[in-house]
């Protein structure tokens, strides 16, 4: 019967066309919908709280921020038995399990309220509250390493790496992370760390506020999240394709995961084995057991106009095609001694562009001739110069003593930390003259490729840790600064900079933008916040930042990118997963206005 | 066995200072990644081979060792594309046995003393003199 209704009222919908539909209607069969209110304590509403809807099954996830009036809507391709969760900074979560059936539209009210004990108010925040009071003897001078080695691939400060330990104890966390995440810290920096972890990290709880901050705008935004893999997954990037499902690069396992957003399918599309022991050309160093069985290590990805897409191969220094329609995969050996092959764009002419970060190259390669070029960047100092050109040899020295580690005992970094290495970074082509533009990460500098002679320039940046920069549609290019919580903005015709201090959402606070994306069409800059589970927005009109509060803790993101009806998306990609919220990875979109959308639908306004 | 080192020529004296100074900024090098230690160790050594005059031939097979393998490492990174995939492995050898020998900085260091023990007179002399048995300990 309910069935029968849920047709008929389809077929209603459809006299009205689809555009109307996703007003007008009331959610389709499978689809339950959701509508209520959240209150603070005393009756107070909840503005710009989080009403987070998990499916039955707790893989998929879907999540609208209150109204000044506490209410909120959400409709959802869910049915059977949800979990129904409120969250705003300050409160207890309020969660309860409801049945709502297929088509159902359940009214549901929900009430938070105060923390019961200091610890649980504590364990609430975000990881940017605990490592903003980390008791630095000169911030200035000590923390960068922290930001620029810890930061990068993790959270320091979540619930599972703020537990106190011992001087020894952190000092071993850093060996750890040296040997298996080659983590380019020096001798010095490494007991600095360790010793304001050990005093820093007491395992008292913190007494703050943190305001992630309501408004309007927020109040019209929807989250979709969808679970990926196992608490072992590291997805690495995401990527939305022409066709709008979401590509992301499993970069432990070798695996490529293909999501249907419309249908919540989840395709799992493993990459060709290749002569390389685990680990792949990094097999010497002590890559974690479990998050790291793979060789290739698939980084980062792009898509050419025949609807491949390409991926670089961290570990095994390739390139590698993956043709979504046949599922067949090439791989392609880049010359000259790559090491790390890093983020991947293609131009207008289908050139495949990408960096190579410990080896200090940009790869051209061309998928009608299938040849590479590859191009040596300037060195920007002699420590560097030497570190790069003895990389390649010292990982194969390493590899002779397969995870064991040993050539990090000779290598210049425990002496130089990250300064040993210039690291190019993010890579992006210029709309207005296909030059190919990328970030040098530790040299803290920006540069410009010709791609006809191939000359290079190159620019220091006045904010420090530039890493994956994109350009907008006026040629601008926009770099996230991640050692010093900016945005940076530079036009190649002025060559002029300017840049901006990201907001933090507590005293003292510090912000790690990874990556971000200019949406096309208004020119807004996406961006991510990894020290404190958000998403923000800049406005280069107004130069404002607003942010969209992620209803996962522990919510480190990579690249960002746009889908055709308007979606944020990108990759929840903490190292290890485990330590995220829930133990899983996800791939995540941001509607902008799918929140506002469904108070429409379901007539809340 | 005798030892004359009363009157010790300059240039001994300078190249022994070279060396120390070599082994003790590898060994500071060290004090951050312990595989420095060995050469720092190895680099002293010859400091004191070179300061006592004794056994040149071991002085000269390991700076020549250390020159050649320095030298070989960089020709095999820069132009060994045509070793193929067995470049690594050679630049990969190359690289510990510059590092056994004396490291880096010793291949700095190392030229102008095999020059000296090769084409110049105070270095050979040296280290004849002391490295020559005395007539009591021959008879003996």
């Amino acid at each position: 019967m309910r069935a029968k209704t849920a047709a008929m009222s389809r077929f209603a919908c459809g006299l009205f066309g689809l555009s109307l539909a996703v007003f007008l209607c009331p959610p389709s069969a499978g689809a339950a919908a959701l509508k209520g209110k959240v209150s603070a304590s005393g009756g107070k509403p909840a503005y710009g709280a989080m009403v987070t809807v998990s499916d039955a099954a707790r893989e998929r996830r879907e999540t609208v921020y209150t109204a000044e009036d506490g209410s909120f809507a959400i409709r959802t391709p869910y049915a059977g038995e949800l979990e129904i969760r409120a969250r705003l900074a300050g409160f207890a979560d309020a969660t309860l399990t409801r049945t709502v059936a297929a088509s159902e539209i359940a009214s549901v009210d929900l009430e938070l309220k105060p923390f019961k004990t200091p610890e649980a108010a504590s364990d609430a925040l975000s990881a940017s509250a605990f490592n903003a009071r980390l008791p630095w003897r000169d911030v200035t001078k000590e923390r960068p390493a922290f930001i620029s080695q810890c930061n990068y691939c993790h959270q320091v400060g979540n619930a599972t790496t703020r537990i106190p330990k011992s001087h020894e104890q952190w000092m071993a966390t850093l060996d750890k992370m040296e040997k298996g995440l080659m983590s380019l810290l020096s001798a010095g920096e490494k007991a600095t760390i360790a010793d304001v972890l050990a005093r820093g990290f007491d395992g008292k709880p913190l007494v703050v506020a943190q305001s992630y901050g309501a408004s309007p705008t927020l109040a019209r935004a929807k989250v979709k999240e969808w679970l990926v893999g196992d608490g072992y997954t590291f997805v690495h990037d995401a990527m939305v394709g022409h066709d709008q499902r979401i590509y992301s690069t499993d970069e432990g396992h070798d695996i490529l995961w293909v999501l249907d957003r419309t249908t919540g399918k989840l395709e799992r599309n493993v990459q060709p084995d290749i002569d390389l022991p685990r680990g792949g050309m990094f097999s010497g160093i002590d890559l974690p057991i479990g998050t790291f069985t793979g060789k290739h290590g698939p980084h980062s990805m792009a898509e050419t106009s025949d609807g491949r897409i390409w991926i670089t191969n961290a570990l095994s220094g390739t390139l590698m095609s993956f043709d979504p329609k046949s599922r067949a995969w090439r791989t392609y050996g880049i010359p000259d001694d790559p090491v790390y092959p890093h983020t991947v764009r293609v131009d207008r002419r289908d050139i495949v562009w990408f960096t190579i970060a410990a080896s200090n190259q940009i790869g051209r390669f061309d998928p009608k001739t299938e040849t590479f070029r590859i191009t040596r960047l300037p060195s920007n100092g002699i420590v560097r110069w030497v570190s790069q050109e003895l990389f390649p040899t010292l990982l194969r020295i390493g590899s002779w003593f397969p995870h064991q580690a040993y050539h990090l005992n000779i290598s210049t970094h425990p002496f130089f930390g990250e300064r040993v290495l210039p690291f190019p970074y993010g890579i992006d082509i210029n709309p207005k003259d296909g030059s190919v533009w990328y970030a040098k990460l530790y040299a803290g500098k920006i540069g410009r490729l010709d791609p006809e002679t191939f000359e290079v320039e190159e620019w220091d940046t006045p904010m420090k840790g530039p890493r994956r920069p994109r350009f907008d549609k006026d040629g601008i290019l926009w770099i996230p600064a991640f050692d010093e919580g900016g945005l940076m903005r530079y036009d190649p015709v002025t060559k002029e900079f300017q840049s901006w201090k990201i907001p933090s959402v507590g005293l003292g606070e510090y912000e790690t933008p990874y990556a971000l994306n200019v949406e096309t069409k208004s020119g807004e800059i996406w961006m991510a916040a990894n020290n404190s589970d958000r998403v923000l927005r800049f406005s280069p009109v107004s130069k404002t930042f607003m942010s969209y509060p992620s209803p996962t803790r522990v919510t480190v993101l990579r690249d960002f990118s746009f889908a055709a009806d308007g979606s944020v998306c990108s990759s929840s990609s903490n190292l290890p997963a485990y330590a995220i919220e829930g133990g899983r990875a996800a791939l995540l979109c941001i509607e902008p206005d799918g929140g506002a959308k469904d108070r429409e639908a379901l007539g809340v306004w | 066995m005798r030892s004359d080192t009363s009157s010790r020529p300059f240039l001994v004296q300078a190249y022994t200072v070279l060396l120390v100074v070599a082994a003790l900024l590898t060994g500071y090098f060290g004090l951050s990644a312990w595989g420095y230690l060995v050469p720092a160790a190895v680099t002293l050594g010859l400091a004191a081979l070179l300061w006592w005059g004794r056994w040149p031939h071991l002085l000269r097979i390991v700076l020549d060792l250390n020159v050649l393998s320095g030298a070989l490492m960089l020709l095999v990174v820069w132009y060994g594309g045509v070793l193929g995939k067995s470049k690594l492995d050679v630049s990969g050898v190359m690289m510990i046995v510059n590092v056994v020998t004396g490291g880096p900085l010793m291949a700095v260091v190392g030229p102008p003393i095999l020059a000296a023990l090769r084409f110049g007179r105070t270095l050979p002399a040296w280290f004849a003199v002391n490295g020559a048995p005395s007539s009591t300990e021959a008879s003996a």
